[in-house]
């Protein structure tokens, strides 16, 4: 196996404020070139503010990040100004759940899209817009000619989230960050741009970190899943062996919550309470007080992280203890 | 504490067989300005039967809230009637005053939905005040309501609602729509807005009430899986107008509109060996300001024939039990290639 | 705009009462406590309030003994600490005393304008519709002219005095809190909140009562706050130019008009009441600042 895309190593990342908050605490994670990721969590789990640590889009001056991000071969956090403005959009690149976040409603799209592209190339504005054109073909926007001279707020939902997209991979970035791209968009809209970033991911042979709250939406796009919980990933593998065999007592109460295979009119087997606040960092098991499953060792220090086999692991002390001989 | 007791007597003046409410032709016009109007609800027929759970589901511009809002009478029908077992809303037989206790409503927004500066005790007990009841009965009452949703009393009565996660607030939303001790209750994306864990626990109180109170509920929701859960019956709404009515586990497993089966093969496989390899439909849902004439599914439908274009289809009894869905292929004699044919000569 | 808490049913509290968690307003003393320029400007305006009622303890002469002898008087003569004005009469105790009529003519306006902008807003915001249109235009006439011109012209229509300058005063401040109260108001209108406040059945006085005004007073009443040092300057206007109070009563703004002419004798006195104007209304602009900020709460 070749040197991963990314490689996170025990990154944690502290907001300081009025009160700190420990949002990330001990992120390990790899991902292949070319393969997808799905981090699944709820809100306050740390997925997104993971994300953003890979762009450094946190704000610097009241952020501590500890471990290390290597992206492509270069160590993020140590980035230099002009080099972070070299890695970003063209290593890496980011579309959001909101598209007006990325795009600039006084800007054309096509504009915007061709700035992007000369950022990084010299070509001249003609070419750009050129380039422009065939990316707006790429994601399957409709008469993509009209929508070139179109601003962000004359397109409809669904179409602004392809112009995101196209604009984001306008300098054929390595590594694609997705942060619950189609959250706010109807059903029938949403299968359209999972479906269109399944393929270009596949076309273009990018690496995608997919960030979602939908069990449902990660399977689709995703060949191995993170599930996070409290700034911590609690259980990884493939698709298939989180959705077929969950370990974590977390991931099996989150697909319950999913409703998949309920029947109806039975109670759900919900997980009770609610996260923890994340002003100090964990000491033990973050979700032991929510556990059904929890006993006394789950308070005496972090959970072990043990592995099941190649990429699978799993932080809990009864998955420890079910594999030591009796 | 007997909770019981807040139920109004549920005096079933129409009998078990008359539905709980019914709207009749209800229609809903937003003006826009220069001619254009946006049609949000237009002539909608539906039955909500006693007790029983009816999903409504649809994109965003299918017109499920606007039709919640008018149900709660929040906004006037511009045309169509109410019947609320039985009696028509707002008639001398049953006042607007008196109609607004037998029917409640849960917002999406749980912050949104609670008045900041009050208690939560004293925002569930403003509706029994409203009502006559004593300031202390309905603050007593305020807090049984609130051990039934599952908040400590002692601990979270006289707090403010910033003080609350999520879930919390939407519990007390429902104590609130409850306190007034209602038949009917409405549930606006209730569950949406929380987290998958925390949206289990409030679907499990929301069963939990329905059977103690004996409540009938109108869920409104985007989420299929949640609303085959815990629906009796689904409404399948586009562009103010309802397409498909009927059982809900008929009408996911044999969706009848080509609308209703477009939503459903656009929910997410959960299947890593068998994942969607095709979208249903193609761009956006249209937004209903001059909605297209006849069917008006028919510029995104992959069966659409020039009847569809020309001929609006009513909603129309098919398969079997109490199932209707409005399009041509399931109307007989109707001009479309794969409409039934006409049994006349029986 | 306390009505709203709770009055504790006896019938419930059998058990041990709930802890009452810290309500809105001691979350906004906290933060307005840990506000340290909002805090200084309270104390500065506390202070020139209590000057105003004590000025007759305080005062160290009669403001209005006049001296042909120490006329213009540099400050810091002995027996005249800030000096004395073009009639010999000692500046400290005039500037004490000035600060009755200047405070009442910077706050009472604006408080009466309060109380009926909040009601014209309030309601027009409310009720909406064609109620809101026509109210809201009528109002916005007496918006569109300039505050200074129009106080003075009503002040020119009604002729000099106190009374009206107080009236012309509060006609000028009851659009632009009306217009601010109807925003605020037409926010509050389409909360979920209201909305659920209708489906319960309560009536629109009931939701004003219990829902909105909680809601709106409170930025109504900082705004106003801020309107406060604008009064003070329109009210020393209308007495520079003479519509306002008649001397030898002490005011601020009259008083700046009878030196004006020992600008070049005496001008650090001159000044003086100038002064006495400028720290005033910075401290109450500061302090509603301050306060605008303590009562945003999110969380």
């Amino acid at each position: 196996m070749n040197t991963p895309l990314v490689a996170m190593e025990n990154v944690t990342v502290r907001f300081r404020g009025a009160q700190t908050v420990h949002a990330v605490n001990g992120v390990t994670l790899t991902l292949e070139p070319g393969k997808v990721l799905g981090i699944l969590g709820e809100s306050g789990s740390g997925k997104s503010v993971t994300l953003k640590t890979l762009l450094r889009l946190l704000p610097e001056s009241r952020t501590d990040i500890g471990g290390s991000v290597m992206v492509d071969g270069r160590d993020v956090l140590a980035l230099g100004p002009q080099e972070l403005a070299d890695y970003r959009g063209r290593v890496t690149s980011m579309i959001f759940q909101d598209p007006m976040l990325a795009l600039d409603p006084v800007y054309t799209v096509g504009e915007q899209i061709a700035e992007a592209i000369t950022r990084h190339e010299k070509i001249s504005r003609r070419e750009a817009m050129q380039r422009a054109l065939e990316l707006l073909q790429l994601v399957r926007i409709p008469s993509p000619e009209r929508r070139l001279k179109a601003y962000p707020h004359e397109m409809s939902g669904g179409m602004r989230q392809r112009a995101m997209i196209a604009l984001a991979l306008a300098a054929r970035p390595k590594l694609l960050l997705a942060d619950e791209p189609t959250t706010a968009l109807d059903a029938t809209v949403q299968i359209q741009i999972l479906l269109l970033l399944r393929q270009l991911q596949r076309d273009m042979g990018m690496g995608m970190l997919f960030v979602t709250h939908d069990i449902g939406v990660a399977v689709e796009v995703s060949d191995r899943l993170a599930v996070m919980y409290a700034g911590q990933i609690v259980e990884t593998g493939t698709v298939r062996e989180l959705i077929s065999d969950p370990q974590h007592p977390y991931t099996k109460g989150l697909l319950a919550a999913n409703l998949h295979g309920a029947r109806k009119g039975e109670r759900l087997e919900a997980i009770p309470g609610a996260p923890p606040a994340l002003n100090e960092a964990p000491s033990s098991c973050s979700f032991a007080p929510r556990c059904r499953q929890a006993v006394e060792a789950c308070q005496d220090g972090l959970p072990p992280v043990v592995t099941l086999g190649e990429g699978r692991i799993v932080r809990c002390v009864r998955t420890e203890a079910a594999l030591q001989p009796a | 504490m007997s909770l019981a007791l807040y139920v109004e007597d549920g005096s079933d003046r129409g009998g078990a067989g008359t539905p709980l409410l019914e709207a009749r032709a209800l229609t809903k016009h937003f003006p826009l300005g220069r001619g254009a109007v946006v049609r949000a609800v237009d002539g909608v027929d539906f039955q909500v039967r006693k007790g029983e759970t009816l999903g409504v589901v649809g994109e965003s511009g299918c017109g499920k809230s606007t039709t919640a809002r008018v149900v709660m009478q929040l906004i006037p029908q511009d045309a169509g009637q109410m019947l609320f077992d039985g009696e028509a809303v707002g008639s001398a037989a049953l006042s607007l005053k008196d109609y607004r206790r037998q029917a409640q409503m849960v917002f999406q927004d749980s912050y949104a939905s609670l008045n900041p500066r009050l208690t939560i005790e004293d925002s569930i007990a403003f509706g029994p005040t409203v009502h006559g009841v004593p300031k202390s009965g309905a603050i007593a009452r305020a807090r049984d309501l609130l051990a039934r949703v599952g908040l400590d009393p002692e601990r979270f009565a006289a707090r403010y609602p910033h003080e609350l996660s999520g879930g919390q607030r939407q519990r007390v939303n429902i104590a609130r729509a409850l306190a007034l001790g209602p038949r009917l209750v409405i549930l606006d994306e209730a569950v949406s807005a929380l987290d998958k864990s925390v949206e289990a626990q409030v679907l499990n109180l929301l069963m939990d009430l329905r059977e103690e109170f004996g409540l009938t509920y109108i869920f409104i929701s985007h989420d299929l899986n949640v609303v085959r859960f815990i629906s009796d019956r689904v409404m399948v709404m586009y562009l103010g107008e309802v397409v498909e009515i009927g059982p809900v586990d008929e009408l996911y497993e044999d969706p009848r509109h080509p609308y209703t089966s477009a939503l459903l093969s656009a929910m997410p496989s959960m299947d890593p060996d068998n994942r969607t390899m095709e979208a249903p439909l193609a761009g956006d849902p249209p937004n209903p300001i001059n909605p297209p004439e006849g069917c008006r599914f028919h510029p995104r439908c992959p069966q659409a024939q020039t009847v569809c274009a020309k001929v609006k289809p009513a909603l129309t009894p098919t398969g079997p039990g109490a199932r209707l869905a409005a399009c041509h292929m399931e109307i007989p004699g109707s001009g479309h290639s794969c409409a039934p044919i006409l049994e006349d000569a029986a | 705009m306390s009505a709203v808490t709770a009055a504790s049913a006896p019938a419930t509290t059998s058990p041990p009462t709930p802890a009452r968690s810290p309500g809105y307003w001691s979350g906004v003393w906290r933060r307005f406590k840990t506000d340290k320029v909002a805090v200084c400007a309270g104390l500065v305006v506390l202070a020139i309030i209590l000057m105003a009622i004590f000025a007759d303890y305080i005062a160290p002469a009669d403001p209005t003994r006049s001296s042909m002898l120490r006329r213009l008087r540099p400050i810091g003569t002995p027996g005249y600490p800030l000096g004395a004005d073009e009639l010999g009469r000692d500046m400290l105790s005039r500037l004490i005393h000035g600060a009755r009529l200047s405070l009442f003519m910077g706050v009472v306006p604006v408080f009466i304008a309060f109380v009926f902008g909040s009601v014209i807003g309030v309601a027009a915001g409310f009720f909406g519709g064609k109620f809101n249109t026509i109210t809201m235009r009528t109002v916005d006439v007496f918006y569109a002219f300039p505050s200074v011109l129009l106080a003075i012209a009503l002040s020119g229509a009604l002729g000099a005095g106190i009374f009206n300058s107080l009236l012309s005063l509060t006609i000028v401040f009851i659009p632009p809190i009306a217009r601010i109260a109807e925003s605020v108001t037409t926010q509050v209108r389409s909360m979920d909140y209201v909305e659920a406040a209708r489906a319960s059945g309560a009536n629109a006085l009931t939701i004003i009562r219990v829902h909105v005004l909680g809601n709106v007073l409170g930025p109504i009443f900082v705004y106003a706050t801020s309107l406060i040092s604008v009064s003070m300057i329109l009210a020393s206007g209308l007495s520079f130019l003479g519509l306002g109070t008649k001397p030898p009563t002490p005011e601020w703004g009259l008083m700046l008009n009878t030196l004006r002419t020992a600008i070049y004798v005496q001008p650090w006195v001159a000044a003086l009441p100038g002064v006495a104007i400028f720290i005033t209304s910075i401290s109450f602009n500061l302090l509603s600042d301050g306060l605008r900020s303590a009562m945003d709460v999110k969380g």
